[in-house]
């Protein structure tokens, strides 16, 4: 994880426009469903959930007080609540993330904070448990007990 | 059969020339019409509708901006094929529409590139260029998902459609905005420090959305392409392919 020196991770910082599709501005503070289609740029204070398919970017001095769902993610900021990315998540050495972690791959600057478990997929045979709901697990023990009942009597 | 709306701005005599090189191409081109002066109070609507039932086919837009705005903010209800032949300074949309400026805009008339173009609709009425909401203590929802305030108070709102919001910021350029994005685009600035000339404004917060409801205690001055009101809540809602319009090749969508 931590194959270069701390010097050789470099902040991308999005600031040019043209991908851009949401800024949230530095005293701009969101509340609520926080979801978009597009690329986000958090500069300000966002709590209830943030959600995007594609980058999102936390500069520092930013603050996430949400759960965050995004298909690739820069944190300078901090984030209060479960960080889940899709592919890449990259913490600068100003992150700060109070919460769990999914993501595929993960790049940590040296100085960036993290509480919580990452998890990561990719190790064979050490694939997360998935939660089964209790309405699954009743189907399964009425599915068994049918099975019981159609056992075959033999002559 | 072409119908040209001419803005009163282009009696002005600096504009004789152009106007004349343009009437002499669209005679050249077999697409000259019946030409429309419009005036401060012309119902640009009611003029377009007596024309269409008298066998209008194309109504183009002669003026600039605000000429734009004002027709078809009136219009945009109206299922006809528009044009637009920009002329004298602000504008701005013609960029966006790919049309040139002056007599070339003529060439692009007569090629009928046909696209149907988003509108606002702001309180039940359209506006297609922009909306603006001068600085003030104003609460903003967006898609009834989530809330956006300012921890300083005062927000200036600009509401994009085909006009392009310019932000005065030398590194980062203008933003142009994409007319047929499916999406209206809001743009957000607080005032960071209020100076005894000009009030400094931090830079915009951007938001794109379909649906946005702004609502404030205390009555608010809303401008839509030119038309000014006093609102204490907005709704602003994007209507898709609302106006058929002649575009350019050049076109920024």
């Amino acid at each position: 994880m931590f194959q270069k020196s701390g010097d050789s991770y470099e902040f991308q910082n999005n600031d040019t426009h043209d991908d851009v599709e949401t800024v949230v501005g530095p005293s701009v503070h969101v509340e609520g469903d926080f979801a978009s289609e597009g690329n986000i740029v958090v500069k300000g204070t966002v709590s209830g959930s943030v959600k995007t398919s594609r980058q999102l970017t936390v500069v520092e001095g930013a603050k996430i007080l949400a759960n965050v769902k995004a298909g690739h993610a820069i944190v300078a900021g901090h984030i209060k609540g479960n960080v889940k990315v899709a592919e890449r998540l990259e913490l600068t050495e100003s992150a700060q993330i109070l919460g769990d972690i999914t993501c595929s791959v993960l790049a940590v600057a040296p100085g960036a904070l993290i509480y919580g478990k990452v998890t990561m997929k990719g190790i064979d045979g050490h694939e997360p448990k998935k939660r089964r709901s209790a309405k699954a697990k009743k189907e399964d023990v009425a599915v068994s007990e049918m099975q019981e009942e159609a056992v075959p009597v033999q002559a | 059969m072409y119908v040209y709306l001419y803005d009163d701005f282009l009696r002005q005599k600096k504009h004789d020339t152009t106007l004349k090189a343009i009437e002499t191409r669209l005679t050249d081109f077999g697409i000259a019409g019946k030409i429309i002066r419009l005036q401060q109070f012309t119902n640009a609507a009611a003029v377009i509708e007596e024309e269409l039932r008298r066998g209008a086919k194309t109504i183009v837009i002669v003026g600039n901006d605000a000429t734009f705005g004002h027709v078809l903010s009136s219009a945009a209800t109206i299922q006809t094929l528009f044009g637009f032949l920009p002329i004298g300074e602000e504008n701005s949309i013609a960029d966006v529409l790919g049309i040139p400026r002056g007599v070339e805009a003529c060439e692009v008339l007569s090629r009928r590139r046909k696209v149907k173009l988003d509108a606002g609709w702001v309180n039940n009425r359209y506006f297609i260029s922009q909306l603006h909401i001068p600085p003030h203590n104003i609460h903003v929802q967006y898609d009834e998902r989530f809330t956006v305030s300012s921890k300083n108070g005062l927000i200036e709102l600009v509401v994009c459609n085909l006009q392009p919001f310019v932000w005065k910021d030398k590194k980062r350029g203008e933003f142009v905005v994409h007319p047929q994005d499916g999406k209206l685009e809001a743009f957000l600035r607080p005032i960071e420090k209020r100076g005894i000339l000009r009030a400094k404004y931090e830079e915009p917060s951007i938001f794109p959305f379909e649906e946005m409801t702004v609502w404030s205690d205390t009555p608010f001055k809303m401008e839509a392409d030119g038309r000014t009101s006093k609102e204490v809540k907005v709704t602003i809602r994007l209507a898709k392919s609302r106006v058929e319009m002649i575009v350019g090749k050049e076109r920024q969508f």
